[in-house]
């Protein structure tokens, strides 16, 4: 059985910065990293594996030089490693890739049952969390967001029990398998790669499917399949720090103060 | 004599990369252009073969940053301007295709804002987006309707009329008492395939994304996440404002060939509309045939954060309280216990108040303890070390009570207290209890 | 003198054998480490047995070691007695006396008289042992009172009475003069009262008496940590001859093992030094991890290496460990141990025969964190933020220029500027350091010098992943930042913080590249000399200072004097010093990625620092790094001795160019 984990490489965003003179972006020298959600999803299916001896796929679909966080992938133990890489599916949004990632699993699913795909909560470059729900949806998969903990895989009856992490809230769901999980960072520690497993992923294949592998129509990937556009970007307005009040000989006026201000946020939970 | 008059060719121009624009989006420019001439490099940046370049300015469109601008040579450049001094008013081209997609999204009118509610408890962002979606509707002329899933919550529906809705669906049965995707996914789409709405929103919970992302796969249609900002622009169409790149910067995005257009919206970013008591709208009920016994998925248990005090998770908390060596001693931090309690949030440390034995190490929020990022960060007595700093400074909003006004906490507080942590945390317990009280 | 040579040459030759099999047993272990070349630079390495083995240098640091080195040169002198004595017992015609009359009375007094010496050296060794034993001899496989050490003590004066018993019968017998041999002769006086018949069998008993003390005490030495009167002088010859901290480079090849998992996977020197090892506990009496209880103890990682060394089996070409190198239990090293050490080189220091024991505890981490992915939880975010953004703590690089926002800063340029000014991550990103590292840049504005910096394109220098273990990436950093220095034709670089210093100065000399790295603290003191840079008025508003030696600067680079001279210079007075100064100076807790890490074992290493820095009064500590800023910092907040405050010496001698008027 199969667990197919999906990975994005994003930029490394902290480093993203708009030019605060030229208003532009400043990417130079911006390294990408793995989704960091995506890791945790990465970790536990390792461990499910250390459990019960499914394979691990992980799966990212991206430009050619993607290549490089796939291969980090295998450098902590992910058995197989493909990269969905197509000039055709470039420019898309969430709807056109959980096309793309479904079309892959789905792929997958033929050679090998698919038992569980995971996937980060969200990518920390688009914050979108909606790529999850549409494998899932595609797929007809089981859906369970926001995991932070798995507390039973029983494969014989396909069934899976987790713990999903909700405002103020958990939930513990039971629902049949094949399930897609998205993780939260709660969920586990990622493991670091040892040196002999880095020295082995350098040489290690990183299969490369475009979509004469997935066939599929072009005007469901890529820019063409993608419903949303971006028609403007721009720097938010920082708000700047302020001091409130004066707390040495005011406490009480200021902590009303500060009070007030949180309220006209509408910050505080009353 | 007459000389024959030879049509000038107008110049249409090569596309350019406008250095330091790009923010490699994803390669939609790569994408767009019909005849391949565009290429990404490692930096996602595109590398565009101008020579075969055909001037369609597809790129020029897509480019989400301006990055893309077309290139005339100085005696194209010329010849353009001859041309624009010569020509006609400039004639708007008739698209047989925009005429199709105007008469297709027609067919969607209303906003719709769904309303979310766990065993029967309402998540004020509904309301709040009952508010913003009031102004979109008024802005396109349409009604506002909440959109009310789960088991006896009749009066959820009132609840949306005072908080502004016209009108509400409302879907009531056993199957929907707990939330479950695929129950919840398949009303929802069959809601929207009778009644089309051009506008679904939603918060941006785990339940609202949960349900947002499946249901926009299975319409097939534009889904934002996070927005902060939206509007209406001179089409109808949905201006969708959210932050990008971990918020450092922001982006509009369209949906503008979709219909509904589906977004969602975080807590407590639209402000909560004056409530309306005794306000009435027309309540629809419903129908969704769905049989609990073909769905397999079940929730077991709810557990309520609220009431299992024995484990304190202070990196999943909204509202942390967290103090420093300026506690002066454990003793005190029950000030801080008190505080945490009337927010319903957890009481962090830095690692100077856990090396001293105040607190337990689970507690420590930094380098080497744990990174925060809850909706609001109370540093008491806490300088700001680096290693404090890095495991919080993400929070949505960072409060700094010090007595040193020096502090490097300040350099990242949004608000900023100076003064005795003893007498101002009291204070701020006061005032927080009598605000409850009201 | 006529012993039995038919009972006497085959006990002689047993004995030797028997000698020879147990050496060649413990050199043939030691052959199992790793290959190292210990052999260049002769000179520097002769040099090095005439200061440390000969010279005693180390051993007479601390008062008591006087005796030890007063034994040992009778001891030198004694191998040739003793040497004469067992082959002049096969031989009785081979003696000395056949040298020429002067030399040999020179030889026959000056056995007679470090006799003496030696056994009034055990004497005090025993008596001290017995009365006055410092506590750093205690530890779990040893003490002061242990039987072997009484035994060794007992058989040196044995010796020593068998010998003044010989050659005093002999005297009294007349077939020897005391005329050279004054304290023989005494020994005769006492023997006037024994028959003269009687005086041939006491020469014959104490000869024996002599000799199986001998063959006993030649025989036991392999077996004892007394091995060391062989190893010793050898250890120093292959004396490290790098900076302490300066590992060894690794070659990540696939298939290869990194770091050391087993006693095999250590080089020959690292089982060379358990053999050398003369339990004397002085690195543990210096260890910062050991004084502050925590699991490590330096003497006790050598110990157990030799202990795990000898556990294991040698067959045929191929060696069999006995058990874990890093585990629990005698003869295996704890990860607790492991990970408290500061990597400050206080044991290395204080060690008289040279023995290295902070880089085995390196290579031990290297193990963990290489080949086991094995570390304290909290590494994670810092090898990541070091691998991902080349900063401690995760940092966009390019808030590393934000330390500048009001001053005109130039970027490095080959052609235009001379320094670079290795800002460092601290200098860059800490909110207090930033501080040091614009007190540095007015200094040198001040001082007309040709400064610039890297920017955003500065990286880390990759000290903490390297003392921490974690090689793999080091090694890509170094190279990258090689390849930086390289591109940017930098040859002279400021550095503000002791772990760049060392990093870029000595760790990239094995990636090639020389570079003239200056310490603030020396420049400063250049300048100042020189005249280039001249105060506005002398630093009074600091109060008293005292200065803390920082371990990379001052033990691992040997600069002392420059800060003093800079605070003596600034302040017209020399800096208070630290009980323990210099050489001995006192970890802040903070150096080996200690740093990142939490010190959950044992008392906190900075408190300790600060309890002695009190005792003085200062109103000032002084420090030159980043990291004894912090932990001092945060140590004066824990003992609320918010009287004193913490300052870098830049910021000390910025004080000075403030404007008198102001």
């Amino acid at each position: 059985m199969l667990i197919v984990v999906c990975i994005k490489q994003v930029p490394d965003t902290t480093q993203v910065q708009i030019d605060p003179v030229t208003n532009t972006l400043v990417r130079e020298g911006i390294p990408f990293i793995a989704n960091p959600y995506d890791t945790h999803a990465l970790e536990e299916a390792l461990r499910l594996k250390d459990q019960f001896g499914m394979r691990v796929v992980a799966v990212s679909m991206g430009p050619p030089n993607a290549e490089a966080t796939l291969r980090k992938a295998l450098a902590v133990g992910a058995d197989e490693a493909i990269l969905l890489s197509d000039r055709v599916f470039g420019g898309a949004d969430t709807l056109a890739t959980s096309n793309v990632l479904s079309a892959a699993i789905k792929k997958l699913n033929e050679q090998e049952e698919v038992g569980l795909v995971l996937c980060g909560k969200q990518t920390i470059d688009g914050d979108t969390a909606q790529v999850g729900p549409g494998i899932a949806t595609r797929n007809g998969y089981s859906q369970l967001t926001l995991v932070d903990r798995v507390d039973q895989v029983d494969l014989a009856g396909k069934k899976i029990r987790v713990r999903r992490k909700l405002e103020g809230r958990h939930e513990i769901v039971e629902a049949p398998m094949p399930a897609m999980l998205t993780v939260v960072r709660e969920l586990n520690r990622p493991r670091y790669p040892t040196v002999p497993l880095r020295l082995e992923s350098e040489d290690r294949e990183v299969k490369v499917w475009n979509n004469e592998a997935l066939k599929l129509d072009v005007n469901s990937i890529g820019l063409k399949g993608s419903p949303t556009w971006v028609s403007r970007i721009f720097s938010p307005e920082r708000e700047k720090g302020e001091i409130v009040g004066d707390g040495l000989h005011d406490p009480k006026g200021t902590s009303r103060l500060l009070i007030e201000k949180l309220l006209s946020k509408d910050l505080l939970p009353v | 004599m007459t000389v024959e008059k030879k049509p000038v060719k107008k110049p249409r121009g090569k596309a350019r990369l406008i250095e330091g624009r790009c923010i490699a989006c994803g390669a939609r420019c790569e994408s767009s252009c019909p005849v391949n001439i565009i290429s990404m490099n490692d930096a996602g940046e595109p590398v565009i073969n101008a020579e075969k370049c055909i001037g369609c300015v597809k790129c020029v469109k897509v480019c989400p940053a301006q990055a893309i601008d077309m290139f005339f040579t100085p005696e194209e450049q010329q010849l353009l301007d001859e041309l624009m001094k010569t020509a006609d008013a400039a004639l708007e081209e008739d698209d047989p295709e925009a005429a199709a997609l105007a008469s297709k999204l027609a067919q969607y009118r209303n906003v719709w804002v769904f309303i979310e509610q766990t065993e029967g408890e309402p998540a004020r962002v509904s309301w709040e987006l009952l508010g913003k979606g009031r102004e979109l509707a008024d802005a396109l002329g349409v009604e506002l309707i909440a959109v009310v899933f789960g088991e006896k919550v009749e009066n959820l529906c009132h609840e949306s009329f005072a908080y502004g809705a016209d009108k509400a669906y409302l879907v009531d049965a056993p199957v929907f008492r707990f939330y479950r995707t695929e129950v919840y996914l398949k009303a929802l789409c069959q809601l929207i395939e009778t009644h089309k709405p051009e506008i679904i929103l939603m918060g941006a919970t785990g339940l609202g994304r949960d349900l947002a992302g499946a249901v926009a796969t299975v319409v097939g249609t534009g889904l934002t996440a996070d927005c902060t900002g939206l509007g209406i622009d001179d089409k109808r169409n949905l201006m969708q404002t959210r932050p990008a790149f971990g918020g450092n910067i922001m982006a509009t995005i369209m949906c503008d060939k979709f219909r509904p257009q589906m977004a969602t919206v975080r807590p407590h970013v639209m402000t909560l509309p004056e409530r309306r008591e005794g306000a009435s709208g027309e309540i629809v009920p419903i129908s969704c045939p769905i049989d609990e016994k073909d769905i397999l998925t079940k929730v077991l248990e709810v557990i309520n954060d609220k009431k299992g005090k024995d484990h304190v998770d202070v990196a999943g908390a909204e509202f942390i309280v967290s103090g420093g060596r300026g506690m002066m001693g454990p003793a005190n931090f029950a000030l801080l216990k008190e505080l945490a309690d009337e927010l319903g949030g957890v009481v962090g440390a830095s690692r100077s108040a856990v090396d001293a034995g105040w607190m337990p190490h689970d507690r420590q929020v930094g380098q080497t303890g744990k990174t925060v990022r809850p909706k609001i960060y109370i540093a008491c007595g806490i300088s700001g070390a680096i290693q404090h700093l890095v495991g919080m400074q993400d929070s949505d909003l960072i409060i700094a009570i010090n007595r040193d006004k020096e502090a490097p906490i300040f350099e990242v507080a949004h608000y900023g207290i100076v003064g005795d942590l003893f007498q101002v945390v009291p204070e701020l317990v006061l005032g927080i209890r009598e605000l409850k009280q009201q | 003198m006529t012993p039995n040579f038919i009972i006497y040459a085959p006990l002689l030759a047993v004995s030797l054998l028997f000698f020879s099999w147990s050496c060649y047993k413990r050199f043939a272990l030691i052959a199992v480490g790793q290959p190292e070349n210990r052999f260049e630079q002769l000179d520097q390495r002769i040099m090095g047995v005439l200061t440390y083995a000969l010279g005693q240098k180390r051993v007479m640091a601390r008062s008591f070691g006087l005796n030890h080195a007063v034994i040992f040169w009778a001891f030198l002198v004694l191998l040739l007695a003793n040497g004469e004595f067992l082959i002049s017992g096969l031989f009785p015609a081979l003696n000395l006396a056949l040298l020429p009359g002067p030399i040999h009375h020179l030889l026959q007094f000056a056995f007679d008289a470090v006799s003496l010496l030696a056994l009034a050296g055990v004497v005090l060794a025993a008596g001290r042992r017995l009365f006055f034993a410092p506590d750093y001899m205690e530890t779990s496989y040893t003490s002061a009172k242990s039987a072997e050490a009484f035994l060794i003590l007992g058989s040196i004066a044995l010796l020593m009475l068998a010998y003044f018993g010989l050659h005093g019968a002999m005297i009294a017998m007349g077939k020897e003069s005391a005329t050279y041999m004054p304290v023989s002769g005494l020994a005769s006086t006492l023997l006037a009262a024994v028959p003269a018949e009687n005086l041939q069998a006491l020469v014959s008993f104490f000869w024996w008496l002599h000799a199986l003390v001998l063959l006993l005490f030649i025989n036991y030495l392999p077996h004892s940590k007394h091995m060391h009167i062989l190893t010793a002088i050898p250890n120093c010859f292959f004396k490290s001859l790098e900076k302490p901290n300066t590992q060894p480079r690794e070659e990540f090849v696939k298939g290869g093992r990194f770091g050391a998992g087993s006693v095999d996977q250590l080089a020959w020197k690292d089982l060379l030094d358990g053999f050398s090892c003369t339990e004397c506990g002085r690195c543990q009496s210096v260890c910062p991890a050991a004084i502050t209880g925590k699991p490590l103890n330096p003497r006790q990682v050598v110990h157990d290496i030799k202990i795990n060394l000898l556990k294991g089996s040698l067959e045929q070409d191929s060696y069999v460990p006995g058990q874990p190198l890093i585990g629990t239990g005698e003869g295996s090293v704890s990860e607790d141990a492991i990970w408290s050490c500061t990597t400050c080189g206080a044991c290395m220091a204080a060690c008289p025969v040279l023995i290295e024991q902070m880089p085995k505890v390196v290579k031990m981490r290297r193990h963990l964190v290489q080949m086991k992915s094995q570390f304290p939880e909290e590494l994670l975010n810092l090898f990541e933020n070091m691998e991902g953004r080349s900063n401690p703590w995760g940092i966009a690089p390019t808030d590393r220029t934000k330390w500048y926002a009001t001053m005109d800063v130039k970027p490095f340029d080959a052609d235009t500027t001379e320094y670079l000014l290795y800002v460092g991550c601290a200098g860059s990103f800490d909110s207090r350091q930033k501080h040091v590292t614009v007190a540095l840049a007015h200094i040198l504005d001040a001082a007309g010098i040709s400064w610039g910096i890297l920017g955003k394109e500065e990286l880390c220098c990759g000290d903490s992943l390297r003392r921490l273990g974690n090689e793999f990436v080091f090694d890509k950093l170094a190279k990258q930042n090689v390849a930086l220095f390289n591109e940017k034709r930098i040859t002279k670089v400021i550095t503000q913080c002791p772990h760049c210093f060392t990093t870029l100065k000595n760790d990239y000399r094995q990636y090639g590249l020389e570079l003239e790295v200056i310490h603030h603290s020396e420049l400063i003191d250049s300048l100042l000399t020189s005249g280039k840079l001249k105060l506005n008025h002398q630093v009074k508003e600091l109060g008293k200072i005292a200065f803390h030696d920082s371990c990379y600067l001052g033990r691992h680079n040997d600069v002392y004097d420059p800060p003093r001279n800079v605070i003596a210079a600034a302040t017209g007075s020399a800096p208070q010093e630290f009980e323990r100064n210099h050489e001995n100076s006192f970890c802040c807790g903070a150096g080996g990625g200690r740093m990142w890490m939490e010190e959950q074992l044992g008392s906190r290493i900075n408190l300790n620092r600060i309890e002695e820095a009190l005792a003085g009064k200062p109103d000032t500590l002084c420090v030159s790094c980043p990291y004894c800023l912090t932990m001092f910092a945060d140590g004066i907040k824990d003992l609320q001795a918010d009287q004193i405050q913490v300052k870098d010496i830049a910021e000390v001698v910025a004080e000075g160019l403030r404007p008198v008027n102001q």
